[in-house]
């Protein structure tokens, strides 16, 4: 007998065989508390568990029970929340993209650009895409370019409003990265759109802030978030320039 | 975005703290990259680091040096963190010497780094900063959980399992170093320090365990 995690539309998601011997080893290594002991064998939430498969992984479970079937919806989930699996049309593993990683190739944020990133659901508590919604119309609202080469911006319906596809809304992935550019004359107020929208969601989201570093090794976007009373962190990622082919300067 | 940004911490606790790695851009210069990748993986091997590892294979702890030699692909993302920020200049050199081609990017404190890219007589080309955690913050556990927590970016490492680890070193069951390898072992990235953990789970363990949650 398999215990299925399903959702009643066919969508079946990882699952836990009838060699489980309730131990409870596994309960404590997943990161959305979604596994319980029931009486014979333990039991996943199939609404809470996003598919990440660290039960599995973790190499805890004496007897081996944990057995992955993604299918359907549940794709999206683990997608979102496997860092193994590599998005298809990015081909980057880890639901995240290369954004500044390797800008001195891409290009991507240029000078008098910032790049902005949004992840909800980090640190560990998970989000579900109305809210990933509820942030990108929001930033939409001021007029911000979302990056093509990202996961989250391919569930759009719509790259003006940031709309998402309705029967994705209530999936809950581990972690989801609203992702674009905008103009550092229009940073303030996408910042102040995000504080904003910040107290309409229910879950928490990681904020981030890149940018090209001018001649005089100053980050002007960074002037403009503290100016705008956001505290930038003392520790951060620096590409440090040693990719090859460059990226052309506008 | 990001992985490796986002490290929750104190400037006295990340001193120890910077992640190294290489990655290739999919759609300009990926082909062929993971040759280069082993290269890499070959320069900062020598510099002593706690953790590495390749998105594609697994970490040190989880599944070994070797079998991420093997395993290197035109999109692996591969990794090294070190302790000591004095390597950083030397590191940098060596990388910009071999002049790979992937992309070299580096977490940690951002004075530390770009003292060291200064030293090695390199610009920085991008930065990034996080602005911090937003919305509903009254479902996080503790600073202290979370500085532990965030050094997997991917969210591998539970709070639940940092939790679990502490009372597990209360109860004598784990030394503080061996709870710092289970948590590094669960980050397939290898970007967990194991040194650093070691040091934030051991203090957290002299704590009552209503003070950590």
């Amino acid at each position: 007998m398999w215990l299925f995690i399903s959702n009643g539309k066919g969508e079946i998601g990882v699952k836990i065989n009838e060699n489980c011997i309730a131990c409870g080893n596994c309960l404590p290594y997943c990161p959305m508390g979604a596994i319980s002991l029931g009486d014979e064998r333990a039991v996943v939430d199939e609404d809470e568990c996003v598919e990440c498969n660290i039960c599995r992984r973790a190499g805890v479970c004496p007897t081996d029970s944990f057995e992955p079937q993604v299918e359907g919806l549940r794709a999206v989930r683990n997608t979102f929340s496997d860092p193994l699996v590599p998005h298809k049309n990015t081909s980057v593993p880890g639901r995240g993209t290369e954004e500044m990683k390797t800008n001195e190739v891409t290009g991507r944020f240029r000078r008098g650009h910032a790049g902005v990133a949004i992840e909800l659901g980090r640190p560990g508590t998970g989000a579900r895409f109305r809210d990933v919604e509820k942030v990108a119309m929001a930033c939409a609202e001021v007029g911000v370019t979302f990056e093509t080469h990202n996961p989250v911006t391919f569930l759009m319906k719509d790259l003006e409003t940031g709309k998402f596809q309705d029967e994705i809304l209530n999936e809950k992935v581990l972690s989801a990265i609203v992702e674009f550019d905008v103009p550092n004359e229009k940073l303030a107020a996408v910042l102040e759109k995000i504080r904003e929208v910040a107290g309409k969601i229910d879950t928490v989201f990681s904020l981030d802030l890149a940018c090209r570093v001018e001649e005089d090794n100053s980050a002007p976007a960074v002037e403009i978030a503290r100016a705008g009373g956001f505290n930038p962190t003392i520790n951060g990622k620096t590409n440090i320039g040693l990719g090859r082919p460059l990226a052309k300067e506008a | 975005m990001t992985h490796s940004l986002h490290r929750a911490g104190t400037a006295a606790n990340l001193q120890n703290d910077f992640v190294v790695f290489a990655i290739s851009a999919q759609t300009v210069n990926a082909k062929g990259s993971a040759a280069k990748f082993a290269r890499f993986f070959e320069i900062v091997s020598r510099y002593n680091p706690v953790n590495m590892g390749d998105m594609k294979t697994g970490n040190i702890f989880s599944a070994g040096k070797e079998a991420i030699q093997k395993g290197f692909q035109d999109n692996s993302i591969v990794h090294a963190v070190f302790t000591d920020k004095e390597i950083l200049p030397k590191v940098f050199k060596e990388l910009r010497d071999a002049d790979l081609g992937p992309s070299i990017v580096v977490s940690g404190l951002l004075h530390d780094v770009n003292e060291g890219c200064e030293a090695a007589g390199i610009k920085r080309h991008t930065i990034e900063h996080s602005l911090g955690v937003w919305g509903r913050t009254e479902k996080l556990p503790s600073q202290g959980i979370l500085e532990v927590a965030t050094m997997c970016g991917h969210g591998m490492v539970a709070f639940n399992l940092v939790k679990e680890m502490i009372d597990q070193i209360q109860g004598g069951r784990k030394t503080p170093r061996e709870a710092a390898l289970e948590l590094a072992r669960q980050c397939h990235c290898g970007i967990v320090n194991p040194v650093r953990a070691e040091q934030l789970l051991k203090a957290l363990a002299a704590r009552g365990r209503h003070e950590v949650a």
